[in-house]
């Protein structure tokens, strides 16, 4: 008796918060079950109010085809039986696209929604393997993978050099996690390319206190300093090398590093300081003038109007972006509806050459290749704004995808 | 390596420690009153270094005002917890009493940061970046402040101790009844270390999140403050001063010289490593008491 | 009324040894029991997958501890480190080739193996140094688990898990996990059921209450205590494997971190140290407060017209999960089980109050 009792009530209380969201006929439903309470806080709530505000503005504008895009938001605390519940009840409810925004409970849901044909959007998060489109057929990274991102990195470093990075130091300081030591393998096997000296620095998670893993940075007089973190790591290796008398535009970041690390360090302070950039910072690009004019100035922005513009609510836009013209080729071969996974999955593969009105790279997604050329930029600090310092591209692409064939294959054969 | 490697990643090392024996030390405070370990001592320094940054930040108050301020206003907030939540528990079994603590953990690092918001505040204290250079070794300024800082608190704390009502303290720690039938109120003073450890929490906190910024991460703290009360002995403000600086050493240093070896990030066990080491050779650290028990 | 307690004599030790002497209680259990074979064909599968299965998956982990922290007394904050030891060597073993009964068996064997070390911890020092030493082992198992590629699936760090076969059939539907993992729970509860009126389950109350006082009984607490934490540890590792392999079916080292420990050790609680029926109503608190309230603030919000920002919103669960705690603490030490028994007694004599001793 006792767990029927229990059972019912909490169906009760389910019954009652979903059943506000069955009103319109129209609508294509998303799920952002999202980490905003304990791993991903520095990101989620700025990426969450850019990915809504977009849909707001698809939505203000008359929706994709008379069809509104209707995202529900739910915390998941980065805890996986957490999510995996959200992603349940939301594939109950008919969503066709799940946004976590976490790497484990993506990895963790990532069985379910291959069998369930459920898309899920794993920008700049998850497996990286699963821009392998063909063992990962609903899994949509569509944004440069970190390995790509490290190519692109050093790229940039040997363009500063001169395309010779013989005898010279790189020094890679990352969070010690699965997620800093990724892109440890692109790296090495540069390094034996190009024939640079390469030093690894990992710092314990969650990387509040890294003084003496920059000590050792510092004695190994570095050319060049890659930092590979996320969140408060982030700043701390920010400051730390500041302090050790690195010097700042010889220092890149992966993607993760924003103006809130910049305030923190000191904006003045760290001046000079270079990033990898997968969507343009600030409000220049079309998009996101359009949503300043017709969402935000309406009083219906999803957050703070201060956070338009910033970095994470921009990759939130570019992401939401993706999404929107995916299902939009997808409702071209199927107007009537409703949308089923597969023709999303139809769609978001047939995206072609798509940049957000300027705010990413040029995109192409097709049933092999998930990630969609992997281009990216380096941008700088100035002090109060990040300037990019080259144009979009992409480079070592064919070592890429010798790791994401690897990795792919090992999902396959031990995967089932 | 050579000799000022090694005495470079020593002398942050012992900064460092210094500065978690300031959050270690309110969990001596309140198990020296009342044998209880208060594992919310994490999400106290979470919170107290938030409400620093809300008063200056928010409330705009200079920074003079704004940390005694907050210092005050966590001493008002560990008494209060106390109060409430403490005080009831008396005649609980230990392990009641421990995971009340943790509840109130869970609680702190959901409430705070829903007023001030989760993102990553910064908190300044107007210590300058640039490092201290001594030979060829880099010492970190704002450890260095900090560390002097957390000495200066804890020998302030021992000589609190001398005091008359430090003196009430000891007799509580030593035997409650006892104190009770000599007219010490025993509540009294339990609730004055609570405030104490709130106090020593949010100095904690405060220094911590200048160094880091301020968000929940700060409340991380407490597994470093287990492990130095641990290591010094629960109910020694000497051990834990020392304690904390063979804390921040070992971290530092371990690390260093370990991780090209097992492929980095071991410097996330050794609070750990001491804990159980600590545990397993000398339960009582290294100044703790050896209380003997009857039936 | 309901629970009549007229006519029932025991006229046999077997008989006033009985776990349910009042019939009514029988009657609950049993229709229990009926519900919960049935589950699969009246529930919808949001309901099945993601309550009911978790749920009994969680209760078994509860009732392993319960039987370390409700019957031995020694407190125990790294959980969730035996389930993954638990968890990833059935994977290892299962995708060996080994068959996925003796791989559970065999989980259970080494998690009962390292969890004996925890208990070593316990023989020198309890209390508060217990905590805090199965707190740092929490660490360093997670710490192990994370830095050894082997262990935890290579550099994408998850591990999928091979399909589960009972007896060479493969189970490879939601009911079908459902009910491996209920078989599971209901012969843990049936032994915990039994150890409480075994001389195992006494001695253990005896430690509990004070391990100097069982000793001068008889009573040989360091032996007690070990085996304490060697069955307690053999069972989370099972419950770890079946969370798994029934639930998770891949695993990430994520889903074995502290927060986890500490989710149990509140469902012991919450439900009531000690009690096995506590077990069962502590897990489903803890587990599904947080997915309700979580649902249910945000529709609460919106449907009084207040706009909240979804990380204010985000953060109420934690706030109200970490007040349950110390609510629970304060005003029920006992648990929910406490309170379920409040509600029989009341209803033991019902309709004649003045009837209650």
């Amino acid at each position: 008796m006792n767990r029927i009792a229990l059972n019912l009530l909490g169906a009760a209380a389910l019954a009652v918060t979903t059943g506000s969201a069955m009103a319109q006929d129209k609508v294509i439903k998303i799920g952002l079950a999202q980490d905003f309470t304990a791993v991903y806080t520095f990101v989620t709530s700025d990426y969450n109010q850019g990915q809504r505000d977009y849909f707001t503005l698809i939505n203000e504008r008359g929706g994709i085809k008379g069809h509104k895009i209707q995202a529900e938001v739910v915390d998941t605390a980065n805890q996986p039986q957490r999510g995996i519940e959200a992603y349940e009840r939301m594939k109950n409810e008919g969503a066709v696209l799940v946004d976590f925004l976490s790497t484990p409970v993506s990895r963790a849901v990532v069985p379910r929604a291959l069998k369930d044909q459920v898309n899920m959007l794993t920008l700049f998060h998850g497996r990286s393997d699963a821009a392998d489109g063909e063992t990962f057929p609903y899994i949509f990274p569509m944004t440069p993978l970190y390995w790509s991102q490290a190519t692109n990195i050093l790229q940039y470093i040997k363009e500063q050099e001169k395309g010779n990075l013989k005898g010279k130091k790189i020094a890679l300081v990352g969070i010690d996690s699965p997620f800093g030591r990724e892109p440890q393998p692109i790296f090495q096997a540069l390094a034996e390319k190009e024939g640079y000296e390469l030093g690894i620095y990992p710092y314990p998670s969650p990387g509040n206190e890294q003084s003496a893993t920059w000590t050792a940075v510092r004695r190994f007089q570095p050319d060049w300093t890659v930092i590979w973190g996320a969140g408060g790591g982030q700043t701390v290796s920010l400051r730390e090398a500041i302090r050790n008398g690195i010097k700042l535009d010889r220092l890149l970041s992966v993607i993760w590093l924003s103006e809130v690390d910049t305030e923190i360090a000191g904006k003045e302070a760290s001046k000079g300081v270079l990033r990898f950039e997968g969507a343009a910072y600030g409000k220049d690009a079309a998009v996101i003038k359009a949503i300043e004019t017709e969402v935000v100035a309406k009083g219906k922005g999803a957050g703070p109007a201060a956070k338009v513009g910033s970095t994470y609510y921009n990759i939130g836009v570019a992401g939401a972006a993706l999404v929107a013209e995916g299902i939009r080729l997808a409702l071209e071969k199927n107007p009537n509806g409703p949308l089923t996974g597969a023709q999303l999955k139809a769609g978001l593969e047939s995206i072609k050459d798509f940049d957000a009105q300027g705010l990413i790279p040029p995109v192409t997604i097709t049933a092999k290749d998930h990630q969609g050329g992997g281009k990216g930029r380096i941008s700088q600090w100035d002090g109060s704004k990040w300037v990019p310092k080259t144009d979009w591209y992409a480079a070592s692409q064919d070592l890429v995808w010798e790791l994401v064939r690897k990795n792919a294959e090992e999902f396959k054969t031990s995967g089932k | 390596m050579d000799i000022y490697f090694l005495l470079e990643l020593a002398v942050n090392g012992v900064l460092i420690g210094l500065m978690y024996t300031l959050v270690a030390l309110g969990i001596v405070l309140i198990f020296k009153s009342s044998g209880i370990a208060n594992l919310a001592q994490g999400a106290l320094a979470m919170a107290g270094a938030y409400i620093a940054w809300a008063l200056l930040t928010l409330a705009g108050v200079p920074l003079w005002i704004a940390v005694p301020l907050s210092l005050i206003a966590m001493f008002f907030i560990g008494a209060g917890i106390e109060r409430v939540a403490l005080r009831p528990m008396i005649g609980q079994p230990v392990i009641m009493v421990i995971m009340l603590t943790l509840g109130l953990e869970i609680l702190l690092r959901g409430l705070v940061p829903a007023i001030f918001g989760s993102v990553v505040k910064r908190l300044d204290l107007g210590i300058p970046q640039a490092p201290v250079i001594i030979g060829p070794m880099l010492i970190n300024t704002a450890y260095l402040v900090s560390g002097g800082v957390a000495l200066g608190l804890v020998l302030l704390s021992m000589l609190f101790f001398g005091t008359r009502i430090g003196t009430v303290l000891r007799a509580v720690s030593d035997d409650q009844t006892a104190s009770w039938s000599v007219g010490i109120s025993v509540e009294r003073a339990i609730g004055l270390s609570w405030g104490m450890a709130g106090v020593a929490a949010a100095s904690g906190g405060i220094l911590w999140g200048s160094v880091q910024g301020v968000d929940w991460t700060l409340s991380l703290l407490l597994l470093k403050a287990l492990a130095v009360a641990i290591l010094g002995g629960l109910d020694s403000i000497f051990g834990v001063l020392i304690a904390g600086m063979i804390l921040g050493v070992l971290e530092s240093v371990i690390p260093a010289y370990l991780d090209p070896y097992v492929g980095g990030g071991s410097r996330d066990v050794v609070a750990s490593m001491v804990i159980l080491l600590t545990v397993i050779f000398r339960p009582h650290g290294l100044f703790g008491r050896e209380d003997i028990e009857r039936v | 009324m309901f629970y009549r307690l007229s006519g029932i004599k025991h006229v046999s030790y077997a008989a006033d040894r009985q776990l349910w002497p009042v019939p009514f209680d029988r009657y609950l259990v049993i229709a229990a029991v009926i519900l919960g074979i049935t589950a699969p064909f009246y529930l919808s599968p949001l309901y099945l997958g993601s309550y009911m299965l978790p749920w009994i998956i969680w209760a078994t982990a509860a009732l392993s501890l319960n039987l370390l922290m409700g019957w031995a007394g020694q407190i125990h904050l790294g959980f969730a480190a035996v389930m993954a030891i638990g968890a990833y060597s059935a994977i290892h073993l299962a995708r060996a080739g080994v068959p996925f009964e003796l791989a559970l068996l065999l989980a259970g064997l080494l998690s009962a193996l390292i969890g004996m070390i925890f208990g070593a911890a316990a023989l020198r020092v309890k209390g508060l140094y217990l905590a805090v030493s199965t707190l740092a082992m929490q660490y360093m198992i997670d710490w192990i688990i994370s830095h050894v590629p082997a262990i935890s699936g290579g550099s994408q760090a998850t591990l999928q898990t091979p399909v589960i076969r009972i007896l060479g059939f493969p189970v490879d539907s939601d009911a079908g996990r459902y009910w491996v993992a209920l078989a599971v729970c209901a012969l843990v509860t049936i032994f915990m059921l039994n150890v409480k009126r075994t001389s195992f389950g006494r001695a253990l109350v005896a430690v509990r209450e004070k391990d100097f006082a069982a000793a001068i009984i008889g009573v040989n607490p360091f032996y007690y205590k070990l085996v304490a934490f060697w069955v307690s540890s053999f069972l989370g590792g099972v419950s770890g494997a079946v969370l798994a392999f029934c639930y998770y079916r891949a695993v990430t080292p994520e889903q074995f971190h502290l927060d986890v420990s500490i989710q149990a050790v509140a469902m012991v609680i919450v439900g009531g140290m000690g009690s096995i029926l506590g077990s069962f109503f502590g897990a489903a608190l803890v587990l599904l407060a947080p997915i309700v309230l979580n649902n249910f603030v945000g529709w609460f919000v919106a449907a009084i017209g207040l706009s909240l920002s979804p990380e204010v919103l985000a953060l109420i669960p934690l706030i109200l999960y970490g007040g349950l705690i110390v609510g629970f603490l304060l005003f029920e030490p006992l648990g929910l089980a406490k309170i379920y028994d409040n509600i029989r007694n009341y209803f033991l004599v019902w309709p004649f109050r003045h009837a209650r001793r």
